[in-house]
């Protein structure tokens, strides 16, 4: 998708690729990669490292008659067919992108929305993460701003709806915005719809003013 | 070993795969009789989608290593829930490529074997670490004697001098 504009960075395509990550990370890059065809590329790049590391392992011995008992079981199993994508691969919607609609499966609409803040709510996905919680849906209405806060290590946020601005730029629908704890921002929605994001951290927030430290228990960031 | 489903031809993937997987499994501290089972299923998996697999889409190892690494996911994670895939790697897509797909991968993915062997032993130890071992940043930092900041830039430094290889980057 030529419209994406921020990505995220080859630390964590590669920590994807090698299956190395949380689930609740997983699904964010998951969702981002069915859009973005350029980190799709290097992910694929690195899928192949990860064959020649393959063919490259130290081989454990299988059971005596491994062979055969696959083949009782193959000898039988019908082949896979490949199953229709039921979505184009030009649907922008990021909401429809499949990965994070099977943990959607009212749509975004239906999701448990909760207020946690003016403007701002919030639906938890229950995903494996670092802790419970930790992916997650934010509403943000236009003209919102998130209190200034860093990240105890990654944070990583992809936008399905709308826009948000922060000091690292303009970010919309299908754009990732990959953190850790040197960067500072305090996003802030704008245009004509709310912005809706799926969030993932790999650790607590750090609000920096009393507004965010005040909110954070609340909100459970 | 796509087109023809030939049993004899299968039966050497899978001597050459099944241990290699079963390995790949165990180094993620899967207990030795789920890695075989996993293998078992791996292989399987394999030979039921071996009609769709295209060879100029990938190598056989490209492939069978997300078809493991997804069974490996779902057998770390607690809850059963399908480990994601939204680009099945080796399999023909359902369209006709677009013209800026036409580049062979797997032409590429043999040019990144060579890439990947031709780096320093110890940095090619960083990158199998990085695939194979559970917190594998964790191991690598232990294993080397290196602060886990530094895990990640010896990583960064790996892939980046791979993509070099391939002239993704300067």
């Amino acid at each position: 998708m030529s419209m994406i504009k921020h990505h995220a960075s080859i630390d964590t395509l590669a920590e994807y690729a090698a299956g190395q990550m949380d689930e609740a990370r997983n699904v964010v890059i998951a969702t981002h990669l069915r859009l973005c065809k350029q980190c799709r590329e290097i992910v694929r790049d690195i899928e192949a490292i990860g064959g020649v590391c393959l063919e490259d392992a130290e081989p454990v011995a299988m059971a005596e008659g491994a062979l055969s008992t696959f083949w009782k079981i193959a000898d039988h199993a019908e082949p896979i067919t490949r199953s229709a994508s039921t979505q184009p691969d030009n649907d922008l919607r990021p909401e429809v992108a499949l990965p994070l609609s099977a943990y959607l499966p009212g749509g975004l609409d239906a999701a448990n929305w909760r207020p946690v803040a003016p403007g701002v709510s919030q639906s938890i996905i229950e995903a494996e993460g670092y802790r419970r919680n930790t992916l997650r849906l934010l509403r943000i209405n236009p003209g919102t701003k998130i209190p200034t806060h860093s990240h105890g290590a990654q944070e990583l946020t992809m936008i399905l709806r709308g826009a948000y601005r922060d000091q690292t730029g303009d970010y919309g629908a299908g754009d990732l915005a990959d953190l850790d704890g040197s960067h500072t921002h305090s996003p802030e929605a704008f245009g004509d719809e709310p912005c809706i994001c799926l969030i993932a951290t790999s650790a607590p927030l750090v609000f920096k003013d009393m507004v965010g430290k005040v909110i954070q228990p609340f909100v459970g960031l | 070993m796509a087109q023809t489903r030939s049993k004899a031809a299968f039966s050497e993937v899978f001597a050459y795969f099944g241990p290699r997987v079963k390995g790949y499994m165990m180094r993620a501290r899967v207990p030795a009789e789920q890695a075989e089972d996993i293998a078992q299923e791996t292989l399987l998996k394999v030979w039921r989608k071996a009609h769709l697999f295209d060879p100029s889409k990938a190598t056989a190892s490209t492939w069978i290593f997300t078809i493991a690494r997804n069974l490996r996911i779902d057998a770390i994670r607690k809850q059963a829930r399908p480990q994601l895939d939204p680009d099945d790697p080796g399999l023909k897509p359902a369209e006709e490529p677009q013209a800026d797909e036409l580049t062979e991968r797997a032409e590429r993915d043999a040019r990144i074997r060579d890439a990947l062997h031709i780096l320093p032993n110890a940095q090619q130890d960083v990158v199998k670490l990085f695939f194979f071992e559970d917190e594998p940043h964790s191991v690598i930092a232990q294993r080397l004697d290196l602060p886990l900041g530094t895990v990640k830039s010896r990583l960064r430094l790996a892939f980046d001098k791979i993509r070099k290889e391939l002239g993704e980057l300067e």
